[in-house]
């Protein structure tokens, strides 16, 4: 790794012991609160990618060095930092831009508007110079500013004149608002006339950021279960000593350090969807196998939340539903494998 | 053979189904969820009803099955009440059965079970609560850890050490079971909090600080307790597996129904064919675990228990409930994260934990089939 990189891993690893490790469980579950936001974004975290006055322009690869990093103790903190920036490659008015980059206001993209065929998720309509109707599944619903789509294709920055409705079921990140937003606003701009198009450039440039949070759970938790394997007794041996535990878990950790190569290595070379894609494809998967592995081995400990390994359980699935399209993801990446339209039927 | 249920089994059924539908709102399970609130209205209700009917083993578990098919976290509360009778039935007295056994399956009380403690659950020879006895009496002191019905329970069977083991290799002689009364002084509870499914279910720490237990609660022989536990296991793992079948079962309600109404159609006309797949293998997957479960369930209740069906039809239980609300919730998507789903999906992970963890239940597979074969 570049040393600059090296030294963003090491400022965020600084970050982690001080004011994550110990406050992840409030961090995932309750609120992040404006300190803590304000935090992240003294660390520079929420201007990895936009054009704000403050933003050296866009930095991929040290937006997933810190998201990779942040998820090893807190996921909802990095999912909470993938939301800022993916706003923030969407917007170019620099007064918000700012705003959001120092924590002031925050803002979100409803990703669900390319998970969910049109429809799916409720209805926003221009009427009489107003934006109307309901978007379901909004992740980030508390934000200030949302970034959504209308029924007819533009892509707008909702600034006001909308509030959170129905609330939904969290599996994970559950500091993040998820909800439906009523919207009635006269106060937004078009950001996109082929909103679609915006989204999906987003939603891929986002590949390898996605990546970087679900590896870096993998890490966090893993992390977890080899330590507690080290300690724990159950028949006069330490955990570790069983091979069916110390099998699943080294087999899944080679595949994790495998992917953390790949990842690294994609990051310093021209971005490649198809190579992008298989990362996410696989290591989507591998958080949620890592952290059902790392919380079977906790036994009933690891389904109590003070062990903090069940948050990785809920998130790792989260954020394979909530940033990943199972079906037109392998799609689109078999289309790629196969160099040509394929598994459609 | 005959894979067909009896009449009676089928009614059982039935009305489990209608007591579900008709009070496992999703209202009152999402708040039972939410709050980790113990459904004690429902639990009346389903004792009102009688919707366990324990004198037929084969309606309590196809009662466990379709109840928690509907909402686990209810479905367990309603039908967890009487954990750990049998070992009343198969080793108490009539005293003990008279006074203990029969308010439990009358509904009258509920009853706990407590032997993993902080220590360790898997390896439950090497349990650390001791009673002592003291004239006629057991002083019982230790603790229990993440135990069911822990702070509602009006009683709970205790397994403790009651002599030293004769050599390391034979830890698990020494050990007798007590029935202990919650309001017994010095005995307390701390509820644990925060788990990641079941939370309707009532899971707490249990404390014996000196709890004076009359020597007439011990039941059975003293230094059988493991036995009777274990005994125990290979009863209560065929509901277990129940329950998987049912989070199984749930899973594919859901995963079926959406695609009905959500599921892509491809330029064929069907649907597209990784969800076809999908639900024919959920749905092979939870018949396969019927077949195994009712297997287990038809030796014992013929008094003829096979212990190796026994822990195959828990553990491919656990795998295939754990497996089914994965797969269900990865291809539902917004859908399946935002409605009961996702707690189905929480709630199956316990089936490799509790009862014997899927590991063990795999150990005990192999060991008993080599026993067999004289290996
Ligand atoms: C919600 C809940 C309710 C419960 N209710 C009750 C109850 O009512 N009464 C009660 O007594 N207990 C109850 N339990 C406890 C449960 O039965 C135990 O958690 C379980 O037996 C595992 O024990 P443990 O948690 O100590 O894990 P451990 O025994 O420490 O095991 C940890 C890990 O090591 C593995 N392992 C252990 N030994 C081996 C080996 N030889 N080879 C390979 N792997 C091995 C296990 O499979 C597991 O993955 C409950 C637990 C929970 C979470």
């Amino acid at each position: 790794m570049e040393e600059e990189y090296e030294i963003l891993e090491s400022t965020v690893k600084d970050f982690n012991s001080k004011f994550v490790d110990n406050n992840s469980l409030k961090l995932e579950n309750e609120s992040m609160g404006p300190d803590f936001i304000r935090m992240l974004a003294d660390q520079g975290f929420f201007s990895m990618m936009g054009q704000g006055s403050d933003a050296s322009g866009s930095d991929l690869k040290a937006l997933s060095i810190v998201l990779e990093n942040l998820s090893k103790s807190a996921p909802a903190a990095a999912v909470k930092v993938l939301l800022v920036n993916a706003f923030s490659t969407l917007v170019n008015d620099t007064g918000i831009l700012d705003s959001v980059g120092k924590g002031a206001k925050s803002g979100t993209v409803t990703f669900s508007d390319l998970l969910v065929p049109k429809g799916q998720n409720g209805s926003l309509k221009l009427e009489n110079g107003r934006v109307k109707g309901e978007k379901e599944y909004v992740l980030g619903s508390d934000s200030d500013f949302i970034l959504t789509l209308l029924d007819t294709g533009e892509l707008i920055l909702l600034k006001s004149g909308f509030s959170q409705g129905k609330k939904h079921k969290k599996l994970g990140f559950r500091s993040i608002g998820f909800s439906s937003i009523n919207v009635d606003s006269s106060d937004y701009s078009v950001v996109a006339k082929d909103g679609i198009a915006a989204l999906r450039k987003m939603y891929e440039d986002f590949t390898l950021p996605i990546s970087a949070i679900a590896i870096g759970m993998s890490e966090g938790v893993s992390q977890k279960a080899l330590d507690y394997a080290k300690v724990r007794t159950a028949f006069g041996h330490y955990l570790k000593d069983f091979q069916p535990l110390a099998f699943d878990l080294t087999s899944l950790i080679a595949e994790m350090n495998i992917l953390k190569r790949y990842f690294h290595d994609l990051l310093s070379s021209p971005i490649s969807r198809k190579e992008a894609m298989f990362l996410k494809h696989k290591s989507l998967i591998l958080a949620k196998d890592m952290s059902k592995t790392s919380l079977q081995i906790h036994g009933g400990y690891g389904y109590l939340e003070d062990f903090g390994i069940e948050k990785f359980y809920r998130d790792s699935m989260a954020l394979s539903v909530l940033f990943h399209r199972e079906d037109s993801d392998m799609e689109e990446l078999s289309s790629l494998v196969f160099e040509g339209k394929a598994g459609f039927v | 053979m005959d894979f067909e249920l009896d009449s009676e089994t089928k009614e059982a059924i039935t009305k489990a189904r209608e007591f579900a539908k008709k009070y496992f709102t999703e209202e009152a399970a999402e708040r039972s969820d939410r709050e980790e609130r113990f459904p004690t209205e429902i639990v009346a209700l389903s004792k009102k009803e009688k919707i366990l009917d324990f004198s037929n083993p084969w309606k309590v578990l196809v009662t466990i099955e379709e109840l928690v098919r509907r909402d686990p976290g209810l479905g367990i509360s309603v039908t967890i009440s009487a954990f750990g009778a049998e070992i009343f039935m198969f080793f108490g007295n009539d005293d003990q059965k008279e006074k203990y056994m029969n308010p439990v399956f009358a509904g009258l009380k509920t009853l706990g079970l407590g032997v993993t403690e902080p220590g360790g659950g898997s390896d439950v020879a090497n349990i650390k609560t001791e009673a002592k006895l003291d004239g006629d009496s057991y002083i019982l002191n230790g603790g229990k850890m993440f135990i069911s019905n822990g702070q509602i329970a009006d009683y709970f069977l205790v397994l403790a050490r009651t002599s030293p083991p004769p050599s390391p290799e034979k830890k698990h002689r020494g050990m007798s079971v007590f029935v202990v009364d919650s309001k017994s002084p010095g005995f307390s509870v701390n509820k644990l909090h925060g788990k990641l499914g079941v939370r309707a279910t009532n899971t707490a720490e249990l404390i014996f600080n000196n709890v004076r237990v009359p020597k007439e609660n011990m039941v059975g022989e003293e230094g059988k307790g493991f036995y009777y536990i274990m005994t125990f296991f290979n009863i209560s793992r065929i509901y277990v597996a129940a329950q998987g079948l049912g989070i199984a079962h749930g899973a594919l309600d859901r995963l079926v129904e959406y695609s009905k109404k959500y599921g892509e159609i491809s330029d064929t006309g069907e649907l597209k064919e990784s969800i076809q797949l999908a639900i024919a293998e959920i749905a092979t997957r939870v018949e396969a675990t019927r077949n195994l479960t009712y297997k287990a369930a038809s030796y014992l209740f013929k008094f003829t228990p096979n212990p190796i069906v026994t822990s195959m039809s828990k553990y491919y239980a656990a795998e295939t409930a754990v497996f089914s609300t994965r797969r269900a919730l990865e291809l539902m998507s917004l859908h399946g994260l935002t409605n009961d789903l996702e707690r189905f999906f929480r709630d199956a992970k316990i089936l490799d934990i509790w009862e014997g963890t899927t590991e063990v239940e795999k150990l005990i597979i192999t060991r008993m089939m080599l026993k067999e074969e004289g290996a």
